[in-house]
């Protein structure tokens, strides 16, 4: 996206997909999370870091807010205290668990208001952040509002990573330095990597055209990678201990994700699901705002 | 009347030799345009990137001479930077491919010694990097050589060194390699403009 694009289509720009979106499609990267399968053990968020050059803030500043947990596992008390006769602010049983990690919105809320397009939405289908163009105005994180990213207050070069512990740094990431906002990529550089694998290995899709998901149109590029489904994992997927992470490409409907979307009838482009049978336990973050998020989250089932 | 018949003619008689002037200016600006490009693209089917720099000299352990490599004994670059066509960087051969030859060739000479002496230390020179692009830059060697080599079937591979030269500058005219390219977003993006190359910020930053 250059900036010539950005002006002349300033229109489209925050229209989204459904009216046409200004984008020719490579990919539509997606996640399924089944929240009963998850059980809360914060391994997504340990590989997160040590994919991602995430900083370790220490207590102080996790206090105030400046952690940069990319992958954060939320925790709610929302069911009965099974078995206990207190009753306090955290009880030890019925917890429920949501990994909530950046959900690459299709009519993301943080894009238009970038004052620089530091944040743009790629052909990917990625909500993209560029470190090096941020100026760390926080507009973004002021308008998301699933509070999904992170700023960098502080520079955490020194205290998260002295020697010789930089050496465990992931080279296919920036380390961010203060003053940037950063965010979950869904795990940009391993998509970079099956992507250019594909094309070393002359896997690509000539002809362009047209990709319907469920009944809505996808415009997509000619020349895009045909990468494999489960060809790579995200860090968080591939850590799971029950595998409640799924990932894919959504424009394939043949993969994992897609079947999932499919399966439990959640769609991209709604604001509300309307499903006939309430067995189906998809749904998507306060999809009633209009973000049309690429993440699913499959309901828990509950005792009671 | 017969002064604006006069003056009409002029007109005219000018008008003919600015004509004359100007069509001999367009015939020498394509022969200008025809000769420069003939000096420029040896690489057929791409459009080389434009603008110069003048990097400060890197000093080596070892004065390598690139010249006597790769112009007077014509060494293919992929002969030694091996993985430039497999990985995203180029790569420094291991010391052991400068022996596969200097064990045998030119052993008096004081810049072999040296490398012999390294060779029977186990220890590699510390190379210096010349061509350094910043960290929030993804940049694949195998994919451009991709495009302007393997998929180039009017380039035989024999002339990759055209190619390398677009961001590495004539490393055959020098000894140790001295960075003559901006290697910037601007040079990158001109390039990836003429040839039709990706244009998202993610395709290169990360």
């Amino acid at each position: 996206m250059s900036l010539r694009n950005l002006l002349e289509n300033w229109g489209d720009y925050r229209k989204g997909r459904e009216q046409g979106g200004h984008h020719k499609y490579e990919h539509m990267w997606g996640m399924a999370i089944d929240l009963n399968l998850c059980i809360g053990c914060n391994a997504c968020s340990v590989a997160c870091y040590a994919e991602n050059n995430l900083a370790v803030v220490g207590k102080e500043k996790f206090e105030k807010g400046h952690a940069l947990h990319w992958m954060r596992v939320e925790r709610y008390w929302d069911e009965p205290n099974l078995g206990e006769d207190r009753v306090s602010e955290y009880q030890v049983h019925g917890a429920s668990f949501v990994p909530t990690n950046c959900q690459n919105c299709n009519a993301a809320t943080c894009e238009p208001v970038c004052p620089v397009a530091a944040t743009y939405h790629t052909p990917d289908g990625l909500n993209a952040q560029v470190y090096n163009r941020c100026i760390g105005s926080r507009y973004c994180s002021n308008n998301c509002p699933y509070r999904l990213r992170y700023f960098n207050f502080w520079s955490y070069y020194e205290s998260s990573w002295p020697a010789p512990l930089h050496m465990q740094l992931n080279p296919d990431l920036t380390v961010r330095d203060k003053g940037v906002m950063e965010k979950c990529t869904f795990c940009v550089q391993r998509i970079r990597a099956a992507k250019d694998k594909a094309k070393m290995e002359n896997r690509v899709v000539a002809e362009g055209g047209f990709v319907n998901v469920g009944d809505q149109q996808f415009k997509v590029a000619p020349g895009r990678a045909k990468v494999q489904d489960m060809e790579f994992q995200t860090a968080c997927q591939q850590t799971c201990p029950t595998s409640a992470i799924s990932f894919g490409d959504m424009l394939n409907p043949d993969s994992q994700v897609s079947k999932l979307w499919r399966g439990h009838q959640v769609e991209l482009g709604k604001t509300s699901q309307k499903k006939p049978n309430p067995d189906l336990r998809g749904y998507r973050l306060l999809e009633e705002l209009n973000t049309d998020p690429c993440v699913m989250f499959l309901e828990r089932v509950r005792e009671v | 009347m017969s002064v604006n018949h006069q003056c009409s003619y002029d007109s005219g008689r000018r008008g003919n030799a600015r004509r004359v002037l100007g069509s001999l200016g367009i015939v020498l600006g394509v022969a200008a345009l025809v000769l420069s490009f003939t000096a420029v693209a040896e690489v057929p089917g791409a459009i080389p990137p434009q603008g110069t720099h003048d990097g400060k000299d890197v000093a080596q352990p070892i004065e390598f001479p690139h010249n006597i490599h790769a112009d007077v004994n014509k060494i293919n670059c992929m002969y030694c930077h091996t993985y430039a066509r497999r990985s995203k960087v180029a790569g420094i051969p291991p010391t052991s491919k400068c022996m596969g030859c200097h064990s045998v060739i030119a052993t008096d000479k004081p810049r072999i010694k040296k490398l012999t002496e390294y060779w029977e230390n186990r220890e590699p020179p510390p190379w210096n990097k010349v061509h350094d692009v910043p960290d929030y830059v993804h940049f694949t060697h195998e994919k451009h050589l991709k495009r302007f080599v393997f998929d180039n079937d009017a380039l035989p591979t024999e002339n990759v060194s055209e190619v390398c030269a677009f961001c590495h500058g004539e490393v055959k005219t020098m000894t140790v390699a001295h960075k003559t390219k901006p290697l910037n977003m601007g040079f990158c993006k001109r390039c990836h403009e003429a040839n039709h190359g990706p244009f998202d910020c993610w395709q290169c930053h990360k």
